[in-house]
């Protein structure tokens, strides 16, 4: 297995409001890492921060080897990094299909975005039946498998979600995950995702981390985590 | 991929609804005050759905438009007098120049958002205008520039007005065209995604700020073509007038605003509300009242702004969609 994300010793924040202190981590290829964390420790701002958006204070962000710290969100778009931002953020007033194309905007991905529509719709077969319906009418899971299915349209190597349990019902969470494992299967991508939801995470997670006000506190395979009295205590109120 | 069907058939519409503008010239050919008033809808016409193009798809609510309206105006003015190149050729480095400008300088603008980008552009208008006075030896200063009457093709000066008001015709309906083209296209689409979030553009892997700035760079540059247009109309510019806000530099943005943003007809239906209107009211309040136009106007705009928050055309697709709606 290669080392396909890792991050070492990582700062970020707002200006003058730090929000991550210290991060490390790493993604090996072919994985599926979860880290997980209450509200408002950072998590997204991690993930903001590995996409580029943000820019990070101090330490070394690297993919696939090559360090990516300054390069701009789109250029790491472009080598195969990226993110389903939390709610899927959509853009409503356009169709299913135009969303997807959207996402095939680095040249590489735009030359095939017919041959990776094709298989993104057979991955999503309910896509395919809502392809010329307004993104804003497709209900919250559809909504959450538009948005990974605008993130595969780049052809991406490493896939990461912020939150994409949030706001569906358990039925719901469950089919996007299983969804989640079909593509990790049969489009051979690595998957770096964040989740409040200490319980289903290590479900799909053979990794997680847990963060704690912008630190990472703990670090295991998901059935430790799981058993791990502190985190039975913090996230799941046992 | 595109909202509306690619056809021949919208193509054919959108032909046809420009001719219609041409009707009122038709009718009204021998009447100069009218002519003259259709003139100047025409060019502000094309000059709305040029800050169309970055104001209302784009989002990028500039005040700054005015800056390349002079631009283009001096450049064709000065290249004319100093050098006698035709307009049509004098129009040409203007808009490139302000193709290279207008990235430019909103460039460190993009980085503010809503009403503080359209402050930080008002702005950039006031600058113009400082320098304009300044530069004598290209603006003439604030005695400004004056064409003397020389009529001919080459010269792009017209004993008949008429010929004029089809020259403005053709820049409008350039400028639509550009328009539609652009917005059905893919690179439509992305400055479209940009306007309604930012962040998700960026994750979907999309260029922001170069999506931003090559939709800058086409907006100013017709937004120059224009400004060339009008200097060889009127053959008298000095720094009030390019400069003026009310006149120019704003006045792109109330024209699109009050017909409808961010559409392909509103900023012409806008223009043939407005301007018409507008210098109606000033000649026919002009010579009692001065200035009493003003107020009409402000306040027809007050309300449209209050009861017409997607403008004309917003306003006439929500009427189409319940009538279709009830009558099905």
């Amino acid at each position: 297995m290669s080392r396909l994300l890792e991050v070492l010793g990582m700062s970020a924040g707002y200006g003058l409001a730090p929000v991550l202190h210290d991060i490390g981590l790493y993604v090996d290829s072919g994985e599926v890492v979860a880290v997980i964390g209450a509200n408002g420790v950072g998590k997204t701002t991690l993930l903001r921060t590995i996409a580029g958006i943000i820019q990070p204070s101090a330490g070394r962000i690297a993919f696939d080897g090559r360090p990516i710290g300054s390069t701009p969100a789109h250029d790491i778009v472009g080598q195969g990094l990226a993110l389903v931002p939390e709610g899927g953020r959509l853009f409503p007033f356009m169709t299913v299909l135009e969303n997807l194309e959207l996402g095939a905007f680095n040249p590489s991905s735009r030359e095939k975005t017919r041959t990776t529509l094709d298989e993104v719709m057979m991955l999503f077969p309910i896509l395919a039946e809502r392809k010329t319906q307004l993104a804003g009418s497709l209900s919250g899971g559809e909504r959450q498998m538009c948005a990974i299915a605008r993130a595969l349209m780049s052809r991406p190597r490493l896939l990461m979600l912020d939150e994409p349990s949030a706001g569906l019902s358990p039925v719901m969470v469950e089919r996007v995950f299983d969804m989640l494992r079909s593509v990790v299967a049969s489009r051979n991508v690595t998957v770096l995702l964040v989740e409040q939801h200490v319980e289903d995470a290590p479900e799909i997670a053979q990794r997680a981390y847990v963060i704690e006000r912008g630190r990472i506190v703990k670090t295991g395979s998901g059935a430790e985590l799981m058993n791990d009295p502190d985190v039975q205590r913090a996230y799941m109120g046992l | 991929m595109s909202a509306i069907p690619s056809t021949t058939r919208t193509w054919c519409l959108y032909a046809g609804g420009l001719l219609v503008t041409l009707l009122p010239l038709a009718v009204l050919s021998g009447d100069l005050f009218w002519v003259n008033i259709l003139i100047y809808t025409y060019l502000f016409a094309g000059l709305a759905v040029a800050w169309n193009i970055i104001g209302g798809f784009g989002g990028q609510f500039s005040l700054g438009h005015g800056v390349f309206f002079a631009v283009g105006a001096y450049m064709t003015a000065r290249l004319y007098l100093g050098w006698e190149i035709s307009p049509w050729l004098g129009m040409i480095p203007g808009a490139l120049l302000c193709a290279t400008i207008g990235p430019l300088v909103f460039w460190p603008t993009f980085r503010l958002k809503g009403s503080f980008f359209a402050i930080a552009t008002l702005a950039f208008n006031e600058v113009g205008l400082v320098m304009a006075n300044y530069l004598h030896t290209v603006t003439g200063g604030p005695r400004g520039l004056q064409i003397p009457f020389k009529a001919g093709l080459g010269n792009m000066i017209f004993a008949d007005q008429c010929i004029w008001a089809l020259i403005m015709f053709g820049f409008m309906a350039l400028c639509v065209a550009i328009t539609i083209v652009l917005m059905r296209s893919r690179l439509g689409y992305y400055l479209l995604a940009v306007r309604e979030d930012e962040e998700a553009a960026h994750a979907a892997g999309i260029d922001v700020t170069r999506v931003k700035l090559r939709d800058t760079a086409l907006s100013a540059a017709l937004a120059s073509i224009g400004g060339s247009l009008f200097a060889m109309y009127i053959r008298t510019i000095d720094p009030p007038t390019l400069f003026s806000l009310a006149d120019i530099g704003v006045k792109f943005a109330l024209i699109a605003l009050i017909g409808g943003i961010g559409t392909i007809i509103g900023p012409v239906l806008g223009a043939f509300l407005i301007i018409p209107a507008e210098s109606y009211l000033r000649a026919v309040m002009g010579g009692g009242l001065p200035g009493l136009h003003l107020v009409v106007m402000g306040g027809v705009m007050l309300l449209a702004a209050l009861f017409m928050r997607r403008g004309v055309a917003g306003a006439l697709d929500a009427l189409w969609r319940r009538r279709s709606r009830s009558a099905s």
